[in-house]
């Protein structure tokens, strides 16, 4: 296991090698001259072609692409992630920053959908086609269907200006944190539970499940013993995507709420051509993204004992 | 094996408690004032929440200050020549100014006995320090600057490669006067240090700004003790913070949440006209536009004053053309913009050749139709201009003008603009420093994204910029309000409404047509 995981993390650095080349690549191809756009971020509409070319040559950006990317990929080893071309704010400072709060939005989110879709994609299952089932499966059709900006200026003005529980926006408190986790826990859980629903479903038409009946064990150790463990495989797979997509993707929740997430600093960066930036961003984004999906794949271990990660077993 | 099992299940579900753990504990060390709700306390101290919609991202010359920055430095800085709130040219730290040779040296006289937030003694050295090489502004805007030589403490001597009216240049908040202090010895910024009524205290990325009153300020004494900026990206989300009164005052109001707020009670909406005017620009280097009468045409088929009532929901004025705000200096008052006038549109359009001989209602010309591009920036200004371009549109269309809309993002307009690959682009009003009609510099054929090139523009525009005496400049500036409005190197659609809204205990507010500006002179927390 421990091999498995020593390996694991050393793809990472792979993984990262990878998606920061293909960032690169992408801005680098986006139209538009980034020696520009950074020198009109600076001096405003008046501009001169010399002041274009300064920028250029200060930036670096004149030397071949390739090259570029090297002497950032060598300065990130040291540790080196570079300044803002727009703010000159230190890189690691600023996403170091975001960083808790991106985390803690994400984790409580998908700790709540995971405690509204897990009981009830189970129940739903468990009864199918009733009253209840339906109901569950138009609520989750509606938690889809529903864009994330709508329900958040919805839960702003129902809990913040009708009901004055909450505050609307903002970054410190646990206060602050309901509603953007409300937002982005209950669109996630509804379709969270429906792939709960459907795997359960599968799993209690399995013969395991009938062979427990027929050995007379009582419904509930079936159900939790027996097929929610084995139903729940799919859902923590996806979860752990879920939970990647949140720490980067999160961008129009962290603007609604105001909340200093990785997702917003990606995105305005990018409008900026701010290429370190942008670097910085995608980077940690990758790691966590990684980290995610390698402590999905160590939970699957512990929850089917059939997936071992060691060959020499 | 059950049983071990059973405790593995265990296990999992500790996991996502333990999570939950930790999302909750890393919240509760935030710090407690920050964000909680103070609409209750804060009524009865002098303190003012402003919500505006970017985080201050520089505060030093060496960068322009983007987005709602500005708004923050104008508490903190000060610039030698200021404008009252309906842009009259007023003094700053500057007492007088004088030019003895028509408008090449200017000659500041400094006020005395000011110093800055640290206490540095401000000078006619911290005005060199804030016009250095160094300063952005001297490398953009203030080029012609040759020298800022000190002649004595209080008197500094601006030298210029051409004459130009310099005291409203020096009125733009985007470069004040900042103390030697702000960098260390290297040369590095350490913090912002003004001459301000507010002085620094902290900020926190993407949350909040504080300032406290400046106790030996020179001018009139704040009745702030405290200004918070609080930033909230999402307009709605800062109207909705101002009616649940966690700020006091948000700026940029969406226009359609205005007139709900004029009626509500509890809410002030203070409105003025700016300096600001929305305009369409041609590419008038290459066909159609280049055509004088094609975009003459399109001048007589957007009706801007039904753009103003219905899409901007009776926010700003409708410009019919006219190139700048009747707030402007030498605005001609006696000039008369156009009014939508269809026929007149498709008159000019089959004068000049265009006809519809397909039935298919775009007029063509030698065989090709009349379709252009219309490039729509991806911006802040999105809101406003994504539902004007529509518009746009749909009027041309009226008069057989087939428009395709093209939302792209800053860098993607800029690089088609260099290519010369567009036809019209949607833009807000720049190159305005105050009351100045700068703006013209727009169409001169120097200009950077200008796209037009007309030698009696220039002249006129050279002209006018290097006139000091005032009757002439005047005259000058009517034939170009005349030249634009004629010749329509761009059509002029709408000026620029100003909207800030306060809870009504915010008093003492006094709007300003200058943009961005916010004047908290005079404003205090009424007590119930």
């Amino acid at each position: 296991m421990w091999n498995y995981i020593a390996k694991r993390l050393l793809l990472i650095f792979v993984v990262i090698f990878g998606v920061t080349l293909v960032t690169f690549s992408a801005m680098y191809l986006a139209p538009g001259d980034p020696a520009e756009v950074i020198a009109l971020a600076r001096y405003g509409q008046d501009l001169s072609a010399e002041q274009i070319e300064a920028v250029r040559a200060a930036e670096g950006l004149d030397s071949p692409v390739h090259i570029q990317y090297l002497t950032w990929f060598e300065h990130v080893l040291r540790l080196d992630f570079g300044k803002s071309v727009i703010s000159s704010d230190d890189i690691l400072e600023e996403i170091l920053f975001r960083l808790p709060a991106t985390a803690e939005l994400a984790l409580a989110s998908l700790f709540l959908s995971l405690i509204i879709a897990i009981p009830a994609g189970v129940l739903s299952a468990l009864k199918q086609n009733s009253l209840l089932d339906n109901a569950c499966v138009f609520t989750s059709l509606l938690g889809v269907s529903i864009p994330n900006f709508w329900l958040g200026l919805f839960l702003i003005w129902l809990f913040a200006l009708k009901l004055p529980l909450l505050p609307s926006y903002g970054y410190g408190n646990l206060e602050n944190l309901v509603l953007p986790t409300l937002t982005l826990g209950t669109s996630m859980a509804a379709v969270t539970t429906r792939l709960t629903r459907s795997s359960m479903l599968e799993v209690l038409k399995q013969e395991y499940i009938v062979a427990a009946r027929a050995r007379g064990l009582d419904e509930r150790s079936i159900l939790f013993r027996h097929a929610l463990k084995n139903a729940l495989l799919p859902v923590l797979t996806f979860a752990g995507m879920q939970l990647g997509y949140l720490l980067g993707g999160a961008v129009i929740v962290e603007t609604i709420f105001s909340w200093p997430g990785l997702g917003k600093l990606l995105v305005d960066s990018i409008f900026a051509r701010d290429f370190a930036l942008v670097q910085g961003c995608v980077l940690f984004i990758a790691i966590l993204f990684s980290l995610s999906s390698l402590a999905v794949d160590i939970l699957y271990a512990v929850l089917d004992p059939r997936i071992r990660y060691d060959r020499h077993d | 094996m059950g049983c071990n099992m059973h405790k593995k299940f265990k296990y999992i579900l500790m996991f996502f408690l333990l999570l939950a753990v930790i999302s909750a504990s890393a919240c509760i060390d935030g710090d407690e004032d920050g964000t909680a709700k103070g609409a209750d306390s804060e009524v009865s101290s002098p303190e003012l929440s402003v919500g505006i919609s970017t985080d201050v991202n520089n505060w030093y010359l060496d960068k322009f200050p983007d987005g709602d920055g500005r708004f923050v430095w104008s508490q903190i800085y000060e610039t030698l020549v200021r404008l009252d709130p309906d842009l009259n040219i007023v003094p700053g730290l500057a007492e007088s100014w004088e030019t003895p040779d028509d408008g090449k040296t200017w000659i500041f006289r400094l006020r005395e006995g000011i110093t800055f937030h640290d206490g540095t003694p401000f000078d006619a050295d911290a005005v060199v320090f804030s016009y250095t090489e160094q300063a952005y502004v001297t490398q953009a805007v203030l080029r012609p600057i040759k020298s800022v030589e000190t002649v004595d403490s209080r008197t500094v001597k601006f030298v210029l490669a051409k004459p130009m009216p310099l005291p409203f240049y020096l009125t733009h908040v985007a470069w004040p006067i900042m103390s030697p202090s702000c960098v260390d010895a290297e040369g590095n910024f350490v913090s912002p240090v003004g001459t301000g009524p507010f002085k620094f205290e902290s900020r926190t990325r993407d949350q909040e700004i504080v300032l406290s009153k400046n106790e030996k300020y020179w001018g009139t004494e704040p009745e702030l003790e405290k200004v918070t900026f609080k930033v909230i990206p999402e307009a709605s989300t800062r109207v909705m913070a101002l009616e649940t009164g966690e700020v006091d005052m948000i700026l940029k109001v969406p226009e359609y949440d205005v007139s709900r707020l004029e009626t509500k009670e509890g809410i002030e909406v203070y409105r003025k006209l700016t300096t600001f005017t929305d305009f369409l620009q041609f590419n008038c280097e290459k066909v159609p536009f280049s055509e004088k009468a094609v975009r003459q045409s399109v001048a007589c088929a957007i009706d801007t004053e039904l753009i103003t009532s219905e899409v901007l929901k009776g926010i700003g004025q409708a410009a019919k053309g006219r190139a700048y705000s009747p707030v402007m200096m030498y605005s001609n008052p006696e000039l008369e913009p156009r009014s939508r006038d269809l026929e007149k549109a498709k008159t000019l359009l089959s004068d000049a050749g265009w006809k519809d001989s397909d039935g298919d209602r775009i007029v063509e010309k030698d065989g090709k139709p009349l379709k252009v591009t219309l490039l729509v920036s991806k911006g802040v200004w999105a809101s406003r201009h994504s539902p004007m371009a529509q518009a746009i549109q749909a009027e041309l269309a009226e008069a057989g003008i087939a428009t395709e809309i093209e939302f792209l993002e800053g860098g993607a307009i800029t690089q088609l603009e260099n290519a010369g690959d567009f036809d019209m682009i949607l833009r807000t009003g720049y190159f305005v420093w105050g009351p100045y009609p700068k703006h013209f510099f727009v169409h001169h054929s120097m200009a950077p994204y200008s796209h037009y090139s007309n030698a009696t523009y220039d002249e006129l525009v050279n002209a006018a910029d290097m006139t000091a005496d005032e009757d002439k400049q005047r005259e000058l500036y009517y034939a170009l309000q005349d030249f634009v409005l004629e010749e329509v190197p761009a059509f002029y659609l709408v000026h620029e409404e100003k909207i800030v809204a306060a809870n009504s205990y915010v008093k003492g507010y006094t709007i300003s047509s200058e943009d961005p500006w916010l004047n908290l002179e005079g404003v205090y927390i009424e007590e119930e």
